[in-house]
């Protein structure tokens, strides 16, 4: 008990100098914990994509079409569960920049194979039931301020209809949401069959397919059959796992994890300097106390753990906030109006950053820890 | 007068000189302005270094003509019909023999393996013609040869060889069912086009089943920068549902597209910038209190108190510069003709250099010194007001 009164009071000393190492803590951990936010987030479509699940592209690219008839193929193949085709419509809303991820789909078999997206079973129903009707994530629908019922026209930056105007007209039938925090809400689907219809480019061809397979175990033998279907045919497919898909897809914008980590690396660094050479100086400082405490009998494993303590103090109190404010970064990030996956701040930050917190504090405290036990009575009440 | 800054100078003097005895401290705030600094120009570096590729793609004397709305050649497309129409277009420059000086070109996006992360990537494919060459400024074969009208041969962009695998020259690459050699290297002086692939554009048509349609054209203005009678005769035949732009618009327009990035890093190193703030303010807060008696004896024998707040001032700021170029050349070293690629408009990749210009070894050093001022104020104005009666008691 005497321990921690003395702990507490040599940590408050020097309250600004308290301060500015607090500080400094928390500003690392406050960029630790928003960067892991947004690595998690871009992450998510690699984490949440099933298991079970496939891609079928064009072998020269995902970009390239397949024909239509490709997909009553697919579905024959064994251990296929479920299939829908999906095509991209570059859709975007009342202003050119205002662009988003707009698919026309096989609305009977979609939202088997996407069984993320939650909508209630009459939504579902109403959906299949109109040839005009879209289903709008949340966010999306958020963005735009889109309500169920409405009817609201969508232009496409490469597709026309036949009278040479690039909008359709929608109907709203459902907003879904995501089974989990982090699923993709910013994508909207409609009717292939409305767009093969309309546009004006000559139809009957899809983007790519989804596959959802009776077992992840059977992936391997279904993406075989699947791209042997159509070997040597004008257009080659190649099947992946959803994961490796997504995967690939993200790391084209670029290498964001080893972006984020140096960054947080750097942060962390920076702080492990100035809090560790704080540190060491406000035990020097203290040589004198040092030798009076083990003149009067404190041994030097006990000073020894209460100069650690002290640091491991410091690491938490500025860790703690820091994390605490970065929960507070993320839910301003995810209210700004901008286009970007949702952040979430959960349990994995906060164990990841404890470790890192006691580990900023054996680090920063061992050096003066280690000075103050080997400290020599003599020399230190005569270094004064 | 004279007194006053020779007592400055004298102070000052004596504070750098007495900072090997503050070594460790006064690195450390060093170091935490310099990681700052390279963290800053490194973001700064990439977002340039992207808009530089792309504005230096684009000139004022070509204008490129995309369908309506397309915003990028990949979504754009156009019959020959329309490019014959919009080729006889005023306002474009003719040749010797009287021809329109025009390029129509295609635009398809196929996988290429990117080296930094072994991953598929979206590399363009460039169907196009001589008249297309002729069009861009610089463009050389820098080893192999040019394609030949009629074959599956391409020629690939240096930059293309740089970040991805599978691009070789010689090498055989197959795109679905049809094979296509790689017969040449070319470059276009660091602009965005040695990301692409080019192609003949009629073998581009007939393999990847593009009938006669194109995507986009590009031709040669009679006046640089003046694509207004186009835009007139465009506007006047409801046939042509098109946009016309010169290509330095087009590509600045997409060059913007890591400005977020450099925002990104600006917010960061704000932020980091606090941190190391609170390392300069903990370094020169220690500084002055272990120079206390030496600023009490100084006033004691007349130095006036500004000497004193001159001196710490001085010496934060001479520290928070020396981490500032300290941070800049790391940058420099690490960073400058560092070679990325990135989605780009397109939905393709964009190979790009990190560029870090003077422009930006200025930002990176006004950041050092704005943590130097405010790190060194609040110290400075302590060692102004230590009472000379400290020069003859214990001192810390």
């Amino acid at each position: 008990m005497k321990d921690v009164y003395l702990i507490l009071k040599n940590l408050t000393r020097k309250p600004l100098r308290l301060f500015l190492t607090v500080f400094a803590t928390f500003i690392a951990f406050m960029i630790f914990g928003t960067l892991t936010a947004f690595q998690q987030a871009f992450d998510a479509g690699v984490d949440l994509a099933a298991d079970d699940r496939l891609v079928v592209v064009n072998k020269i690219n995902f970009t390239q079409s397949l024909p239509i008839a490709y997909v009553n193929r697919v579905r024959a193949v064994e251990d296929v569960e479920a299939v829908t085709h999906l095509n991209w419509f570059g859709g975007y809303y009342q202003e050119p920049v205002d662009q988003f991820a707009m698919f026309a789909v096989d609305a009977e078999n979609f939202l088997t194979v996407y069984d993320e997206l939650l909508v209630s079973d009459s939504e579902r129903a109403a959906w299949i039931a109109n040839r005009q009707g879209l289903i709008a994530g949340k966010s999306i629908a958020e963005r735009f301020g889109w309500q169920v019922g409405e009817r609201i026209p969508v232009n496409s930056n490469i597709f026309s209809q036949r009278d040479g105007r690039t909008d359709w007209d929608f109907d709203v039938i459902a907003i879904y949401e995501g089974a989990d925090p982090q699923t993709d809400t910013n994508s909207v689907y409609f009717h292939y069959e409305y767009f093969n219809e309309t546009q004006s480019f000559g139809g009957d061809w899809i983007g790519f397919m989804g596959v959802r397979t009776s077992d992840p175990e059977r992936n391997e033998a279904v993406i075989q059959a699947i791209d042997e279907l159509f070997v040597n045919s004008p257009a080659e497919t190649e099947t992946v796992p959803e994961k490796a898909f997504n995967k690939a897809f993200i790391e084209q914008i670029g290498n964001l994890s080893l972006i984020l980590t140096s960054v947080v690396l750097a942060a962390f660094f920076v702080i492990l300097v100035i809090v560790g050479n704080s540190m060491i100086l406000s035990i020097r400082e203290r040589t004198s106390e040092i030798g009076v405490m083990k003149t009067l009998g404190f041994t030097s494993g006990r000073i020894f753990r209460m100069v650690l303590a002290e640091s491991l103090l410091l690491a938490i109190l500025g860790g703690v906030l820091g994390i605490l404010a970065s929960g507070a970064m993320v839910a301003l990030v995810n209210q700004a109006p901008i286009q970007l996956p949702v952040l979430v701040l959960g349990g994995s930050v906060w164990s990841q950053a404890l470790l890192f917190m006691i580990g900023l504090g054996l680090i920063t405290g061992i050096v003066p820890a280690t000075n103050a036990l080997r400290l020599n009575i003599i020399t230190a009440l005569s270094r004064s | 007068m004279r007194g006053f800054f020779s007592q400055i100078a004298t102070v000052v003097a004596m504070n750098i000189m007495s900072l090997p005895r503050r070594l460790w401290m006064s690195l450390a705030a060093v170091f935490a302005v310099s990681v700052v600094v390279a963290v800053l120009l490194a973001f700064l570096a990439m977002a340039k270094g992207f808009e530089e590729t792309l504005a230096g793609t684009g000139t004022e004397s070509v204008a490129i003509i995309t369908r309506t709305g397309s915003q990028s050649e990949l979504n754009s497309s156009m019959s020959r019909d329309t490019v014959n129409l919009v080729s006889t277009a005023p306002g474009i420059a003719q040749n010797a023999a009287g021809d329109p000086e025009y390029s129509a070109e295609l635009y398809v996006i196929v996988d290429g393996i990117k080296r930094s992360t072994q991953g598929k990537a979206n590399i363009p494919m460039r169907g196009i013609s001589p008249q297309g060459f002729s069009l861009r400024e610089q463009v050389t074969i820098v080893e192999g040869r040019m394609f030949e009208p009629g074959r599956n041969e391409i020629v690939a962009g240096q930059g293309v060889q740089r970040e991805f695998d599978g691009f070789e020259l010689g090498r055989e690459i197959r795109f679905g069912k049809t094979a296509w050699e790689v017969v040449g290297i070319f470059s276009t002086g660091g602009s965005a086009f040695e990301s692409e692939l080019w192609a003949d554009a009629p073998t581009v048509q007939s393999q990847f089943q593009r009938g006669s349609s194109f995507q986009t054209v590009r031709a040669r203005l009679e006046q640089p920068g003046n694509v207004e009678p186009i835009q007139q005769f465009i506007d006047n035949d409801p046939q042509l549902i098109l946009d016309v732009e010169t290509e330095a618009d087009f590509f600045a327009g997409q060059g913007r597209a890591l400005t977020g990035i450099a925002i990104f890093g600006w917010i960061l190193s704000f932020v980091m910038g606090l941190g190391a703030l609170a390392g300069a303010l903990n370094t020169m807060y220690t500084s002055v209190a272990s120079r206390i008696r030496e600023i009490a004896t100084l006033r004691a024998i007349g130095f006036s108190n500004s000497s004193a707040f001159v001196g710490t001032l001085v010496e934060s700021l001479v520290l928070s510069v020396i981490g500032g170029i300290v941070g800049a050349l790391a940058a420099w070293l690490f960073f400058d003709g560092f070679s990325a690629s990135t989605l780009g408009a397109s939905f393709t990749q964009v190979v790009f250099t990190f560029e870090l210009t003077p422009e930006l070894f200025i930002n990176g050093i006004l950041l050092a010194l704005t943590i130097g001022l405010i790190g060194g104020l609040f110290p400075a104005w302590r060692a102004a007001r230590v009472p000379v009666v400290m020069a003859f008691q214990g001192g810390e």
